[in-house]
């Protein structure tokens, strides 16, 4: 997660909100019940954790790995089964 | 996940669009989940799990509108996503086996072996050549116990170990008993933990090993893991823990618990089934003879090829586990006040089963007076919860691990323990406040005992006339 400062991505507001918004539509995409929640939660959450950071380095460290994470998400939303749902949770 | 934060100007604005995602987003239903009042019985049509139009799930007789909460963390745990998408390339495009030397397959393979071994090393405090992976931590039991002992059978033939341990550990303290070795099983306190001058008494010159596991996956009572290490460290034997409930849960540190041996499970941590480890002390060296033979791998200790992606995704869920076990403790214990004091509000004569202080929140076994343990459980369909551990549930017997702590019969076959996890909601605790709540006062409606309790007769003094 270090980033050197050549490869140090300076993130604007703009960009810091399009991150957070892509995050929470791509979390409402997940199928689980539970996951779900998870990742709506866990954005929230970190994005209010980290609202002190002020040091660039760790800011672009911070903007990095949301925009890892958000592949991650990207990438396990997609429909391997067709559509077919596996089972919804009972609260749902 | 810890993404980027707002500049502090950024708020009055920001504030209003979060506001408006907050409202986007789906909220949840839980009209569902009220009409859902009990189970019906039905004749089994069929047995797949699949649901029908409306989202009914019929099997084993039983009717639910949906897939059940679950709470029962410490039988298994869902997958995280993110272990998911760490373990997808290995099975997909980058398949090799890690002990192929002459091909890219071959290192691309063993390289992501070794950077998870670093990952499960980084966070227990071990070196990574101290890890070892196997199938799982019964099969890490079973070389830490069977290993150990056979490999000093000349010079010591005692074991040190206690009643409430994983079934895998006492089954293999069994086999060295028939092999020829002395096996202590030392007791344990009304609150589940060990006593210490007991354990320092028990030791002998001739113990090979101790062995007392970390958090105890039916009660989740936490044992006084650096006191055990200092102490076995005096008279110096190798201490061996079972980890798997404890692993990314409660912080391990190796060196400052004096742990020689350490019994790892992939699926207790989020992470996927089928795959463990096995931490083996190299300064001073404990030496174990290999379980299973073969070809060599794992530098001797565990012969057969290393599973790339389940050891990918260990790695991986460990690596989470690190990063998220502050977050993810704070929660869990808030979850656990709420659903134990939700339960205690409506009910009373409900008892926690093990030390409140010395506990993983994560795990609340609790016991209900007067109301029959199956019986619960079958009125429970809504909530996946389980009541003795699931090694023992085939059998009728009550758990041994709640007879050690002195719980009476008819109190053991009442409990109920609950499994909170990273994926837990609010909304999941409170609708098992709610059935829980609702099958105990049905059961309890109908038991003559607890009117009898109630009128304030003492059950216990009874003298049942013969007919």
């Amino acid at each position: 997660m270090a980033a050197s400062a050549s490869a140090m991505v300076v993130a604007s507001r703009a960009e810091l909100l399009s991150l957070f918004r892509s995050l929470l539509r791509t979390a409402s995409k997940f199928s689980d019940f539970n996951i779900r929640e998870y990742a709506r939660r866990r954005t929230i959450d970190g994005f209010r954790e980290n609202r002190h950071l002020s040091d660039p380095a760790s800011v672009a460290a911070a903007f990095a790995d949301g925009n890892s994470q958000l592949d991650i998400a990207r990438r396990q939303t997609t429909e391997i089964y067709g559509g077919k749902k596996i089972g919804q949770n009972i609260l749902i | 996940m810890t993404p980027k934060a707002m500049f502090p100007k950024l708020l009055p604005s920001a504030a209003g669009l979060v506001r408006r995602i907050f409202l986007s987003s789906r909220p949840l239903s839980s009209s569902s989940a009220a009409s859902l009042a009990t189970a019906e019985l039905s004749s089994p049509h069929t047995n797949s799990v699949d649901a029908d139009e409306e989202g009914i799930i019929t099997m084993k007789g039983v009717r639910i509108s949906g897939r059940p909460i679950y709470l029962d963390m410490q039988a298994t745990t869902p997958v995280d996503p993110r272990v998911v998408d760490a373990m997808l390339p290995f099975y997909l495009a980058r398949f090799g086996n890690p002990h192929s030397r002459t091909h890219l397959y071959g290192w691309e393979s063993e390289e992501a072996v070794e950077s998870a071994r670093t990952q499960v090393a980084a966070l227990v405090g071990a070196n990574p050549k101290e890890i070892f992976f196997t199938s799982g931590a019964t099969e890490s039991n079973n070389i830490s116990v069977k290993g150990v002992m056979r490999f000093y059978r000349d010079k010591k033939r005692h074991v040190v170990t206690t009643q409430t341990e994983h079934k895998c550990v006492l089954d293999s303290c069994r086999h060295l008993q028939q092999e020829g070795f002395d096996v202590t099983y030392l007791p344990v306190r009304s609150d589940g933990l060990v006593d210490l001058e007991r354990l320092a008494s028990a030791i002998r010159p001739d113990t090979g090993l101790v062995s007392v596991m970390a958090v105890n996956n039916e009660i989740g009572v936490v044992q006084p893991l650096e006191e055990i290490g200092k102490i076995c460290k005096e008279k110096g034997v190798p201490f061996h823990t079972d980890a798997a409930q404890a692993l990314g849960k409660i912080p391990i540190d190796v060196e400052r618990m004096g742990i020689g041996l350490m019994s790892l499970s992939g699926h207790k941590i989020y992470g996927p089934k089928g795959v463990g480890a096995l931490y083996l002390r190299r300064r001073p060296r404990i030496r174990v003879e290999p379980q299973m033979s073969g070809g060599g791998q794992e530098r001797g200790i565990r012969s057969g090829t290393v599973p790339t992606p389940l050891v990918v995704g260990f790695g991986k869920a460990c690596e989470i586990a690190m990063k998220e076990m502050e977050y993810d403790g704070r929660r869990i214990a808030a979850l656990h006040e709420r659903l134990l004091k939700g339960i205690r509000e409506k009910l009373d004569r409900v008892v926690v089963n093990g030390s409140i202080e010395h506990r993983y929140a994560g795990n609340l076994n609790l016991s209900f007076a007067f109301v029959e343990g199956e019986s619960l459980l079958m009125g429970l369909q809504a909530v996946a919860v389980s009541s003795g551990s699931a090694c023992t549930s085939a059998s009728l017997e009550p758990s041994y691990v709640l007879r050690a702590l002195g719980v009476d019969e008819d109190m053991a076959h009442t409990s109920i323990r609950f499994g909170i996890g990273r994926f837990t909601t609010e909304a999941e605790i409170d609708h098992t406040i709610k059935f829980i709540v609702h099958t105990v006062k049905k059961l309890r409606d109908m038991s003559p005992l607890y009117e009898l309790d109630k009128e304030g007769v003492d059950i216990q003094k009874i003298k049942w006339s013969q007919h």
